[in-house]
């Protein structure tokens, strides 16, 4: 019985051992895992698991056929940790600061532009105060201190095998990229740039603001479980959000065209030596943007070449007066509308018109000629008459209708619509005057547009400088925004308008210089006076602007020059020839075959200069029988106060000069 | 029966099953260490292929710096390219090299008819061209005619 009594005591004892025991590890389970188990799972995680932001690259920028015109260019930035140095220093002072002084002059060698007593300061600063959110101030061991930021990739991996074999502590280096431009200046104004702000890109202006938020890639992250050696522990969970890169833009610039327009453009800066320039080639099928230049321009790799001048975008956001390139417009609207015919005479006055009270002038004195060679000696006598003819309101529909007053809808921002007053704001001087493209304010890029539409037969398109946007296999491309019909009703009003700017190259023409051999180009001058403080100037904006071939064209280009200071300030002599040298040489890129023959073309040019100088005999038998006519009338009254005198009376008879000039007229 | 006294004949164990003590023990030890052996297997395979995965995770981590250096030389090149190819640095080579290059004239350029599922071989022999239709799968044969 005794040994039964001590067995179930004992047996006892165990069983509440065991449920003390098993009562602790249940409450200490209850505790960790119920009670306390945020606090301590949370705890955990962050002693095993890592979690790092991943950043993608920022889209590119090409050209149509994927030539590179801003990329991301490799680069490395070399940190420094302070409190690293120190303590593999064995924590000796004086070790320390010769390190950091031979750190700081090994960069300030190798790198260039480093300053090595800041970088020997930063590195020398081994703790920094913080306060923390309850107000304390704490001293913290500092572990990041900036050498060099920005360096390029084949340096930054010399540099790396040199500290390596120098043995420096605390040097690490990290990979970033930085915006390049490998084409330095070309298509800077429209490409733009961007700045650096804590590891992100601000866009400033062009392409880089207009497309920032398609181009900004988006950050992802991954959380993982990581080993004692802080190693990814591969068959641990591990999460990650994936992370995308911009996209790259492609746009609808031809290298080669760009390369030609800019050259040709420095050229004319020579040439005239103008205050700016600018040009811009346009495909009027689809207004695709193909070049697009400006002088003065910058090169984005060197900010110190950039000035308010030369980083403005002077075609998108400027608004000028554009002066005659605006009368096409009005006169292929009057002839759509059947207002007048390429035949019907006009009296241009001899170069000097009152209408509501304001003399209006011409260049050349002009008498009266048909619509043809309004067009031909740019007439604003013979636009303000039609105009007049048309009424305000046909004006201003016809203007509005070619897109002035609107943007063009490019995507690049910002971008300007002009100045286009409504019709109720209309002066009565405003029918004469917005028609010769004074009064009116347009930017180079609605000028160009508006010579799309009379060279792709009345079609309002939109310009588009961006063709397509990618990543991987994700293509999205810009569409062509044409309208399905034209605005002209008459089909032949395109054939009317483009033979009158045709005449305007050829003999008599106000840009002989324009032409181009085997080509029929059709253009038009401007020579349009600056407004400065609200008065116009002896300044002027000299253009040409046309199409080629003009039956079926390839490009509309538009030629300004802002205030040439050397040689003729008209658009014909300024920017002419620039713009047949650009002309000439985009054809032959494009292959564009000649449409006439040396022979052909010398004939055609040939018959041109004859009737022009047939012409020119009949004007001056014209102008000699109008001055016999008034010698006549002027002998003839002094005759009668002669006769008066003596009493007599002369009879008179109609003079055979008289005839003469109305057979001339006829003819 | 009281259930604590002591077994006096071992016999009387195991409903008459006629098992010895020795052989009862030497087959629990032998299936209990044959299970042991399983489970050590099957620690060993996991550690090792745990071990195995860390070593390729690594190799990986190794292969994809690589690539990414890689990556970076290529994107140094692109730029290089694309520094070469500007008309900037082809006009300065055209000056310094004297080269008399002009652009060619349109009437020089011939154009040549866009393959359209058909492949042309020239002929060897005179003026016949045989003109293979790929997506019928039959030889056509058309004298002088340039594909």
């Amino acid at each position: 019985m005794t040994l039964f009594r001590s067995m179930a005591i004992r047996m006892a004892l165990v069983y509440i051992l065991l449920i003390c025991g098993f009562g602790y590890v249940a409450r200490t389970l209850y505790t960790v895992q119920i009670a306390r188990h945020g606090e301590l799972f949370e705890k955990a995680q962050n002693t095993y698991t890592t979690r790092i932001e991943t950043h993608g690259t920022r889209g590119e920028i090409f050209d149509f056929d994927g030539s590179l015109l801003v990329g991301n260019l490799p680069t490395m930035d070399i940190i420094g940790d302070p409190a690293n140095i120190f303590i593999l220093n064995k924590k000796d002072e004086e070790k320390t600061e010769t390190e950091c002084r031979m750190i700081a002059d090994f960069f300030e060698k190798h790198c260039g532009n480093i300053n090595s007593d800041e970088v020997f300061r930063r590195l020398k600063r081994r703790s920094i105060t913080s306060t923390d959110t309850n107000g304390e101030k704490k001293e913290q061991d500092c572990h990041y201190a900036v050498i060099a930021t920005g360096i390029e990739y084949e340096t930054a991996k010399m540099l790396k095998e040199k500290v390596k074999e120098l043995s420096f502590h605390g040097i690490s280096f990290t990979s970033s990229y930085r915006r390049k431009y490998p084409k330095n200046t070309m298509l800077a104004n429209i490409l733009g740039l961007t700045n650096v702000s804590y590891d992100t890109f601000v866009p400033i202006q062009g392409i880089e603001r207009s497309f920032n938020d398609a181009m900004t890639a988006t950050s992802g992250s991954m959380v993982y479980e990581r080993a004692r050696n802080g190693r990814h522990v591969t068959f641990a969970n591990s999460r990650s959000e994936p992370t995308l890169d911009g996209y790259d833009i492609f746009l609808t610039i031809r290298e080669p065209l760009q390369a030609i327009v800019e050259e040709e453009l420095d050229l004319m800066c020579e040439r005239v030596k103008p205050h700016a320039a600018w040009a811009v080639l346009v495909d009027p099928s689809t207004g695709d943007v193909l070049a697009a230049a400006q002088r003065p321009t910058f090169n984005p790799n060197d900010r110190t070449t950039m000035t308010p001048e030369s980083s403005a975008n002077r075609l998108s956001e400027l608004a000028l007066e554009p002066g005659s390139i605006m009368k096409p417009f009005v006169i292929s609207y009057a002839l759509d509308k059947g207002f007048v015919t390429p035949g019907s005479v006009v009296d241009c006055e001899q170069g000097v018109w009152k209408y509501a009270g304001r003399l209006l002038h011409d260049t050349h004195n002009v008498g009266k000629v048909p619509v043809t060679e309004v067009i031909k000696q740019s007439s604003n006598i013979g636009t303000a008459k039609v105009s007049v003819m048309m009424g305000a309101k046909n004006l201003d529909t016809a203007l509005r209708s070619f897109g002035f007053g609107q943007k063009t809808g490019i995507q690049l921002k910002p971008e300007t619509s002009g100045i286009f007053r409504p019709l109720e704001k209309w002066d009565s001087l405003s029918v004469s005057r917005f028609c010769i493209g004074q009064g009116i304010a347009v930017s180079p890029l609605q000028l160009a547009r508006a010579y799309c539409m009379i060279a792709n037969g009345g079609y309002k398109v939109n310009l588009r400088i961006v063709d397509r946007i990618e990543r991987g296999d994700d293509v999205r491309v810009m569409p062509v925004i044409k309208e399905r019909k034209s605005i002209f009703a008459n089909p032949t009003t395109k054939k009317m308008i483009t033979d009158m700017m045709i005449g305007v190259t050829e003999a008599g023409g106000t840009c002989t210089e324009a032409a181009i051999e085997g080509f029929h180009v059709a253009g038009k001058t401007g020579t349009a006076q600056k407004v400065i403080n609200g008065q116009y100037s002896n300044r002027y904006y000299a253009s040409f602007v046309g199409f080629v071939p003009a039956e079926d064209p390839k490009f509309v280009l538009l030629v300004t020059c802002d205030d040439p200071t050397v040689g003729s300030r008209y658009g014909g002599s300024a920017s002419g020839p620039t713009f047949k040298a650009i002309a000439e040489r985009t054809l032959k890129y494009m292959h564009v075959q000649p449409q006439l023959s040396r022979e052909e073309w010398l004939a055609e040019r040939s018959a041109a200069q004859k009737a022009l100088h047939e012409r020119k005999v009949r004007e001056d038998a014209l102008v000699q029988a109008r001055r016999e006519e008034r010698d006549r009338q002027l002998k003839a009254e002094k005759t009668k106060e002669t006769a008066k005198r003596s009493g007599a009376t002369v009879a008179s008879r109609p003079s055979s000069t008289s005839s003469a000039i109305s057979t001339l007229v006829r003819r | 029966m009281n259930k604590f006294t002591k077994k006096t004949n071992p016999s009387e164990d195991g409903a008459g099953t006629g098992r010895t003590g020795t052989p009862w023990v030497a087959g629990l030890i032998l299936k209990m260490g044959v299970m042991m052996i399983i489970i050590a297997a099957a620690f060993i395979a996991r550690v090792h292929l745990n071990d195995k995965t860390e070593q390729l995770a690594r190799e990986a981590s190794e292969i994809r710096k690589q690539i990414e250096e890689k990556q970076k030389e290529i994107k140094m090149k692109e730029f290089e390219l694309a520094q070469l190819k500007s008309w900037e640095n082809i006009n300065a080579k055209i000056r310094q090299y004297n080269l008399a290059l002009h652009a060619v004239n349109p009437s020089q350029v011939r154009y040549m008819k866009r393959f359209e599922g058909r492949v042309t071989t020239p002929s060897l022999y005179g003026g016949d061209t045989r003109v293979a239709d790929t997506s019928a799968g039959t030889m056509q044969t058309s004298a002088g005619e340039i594909q």
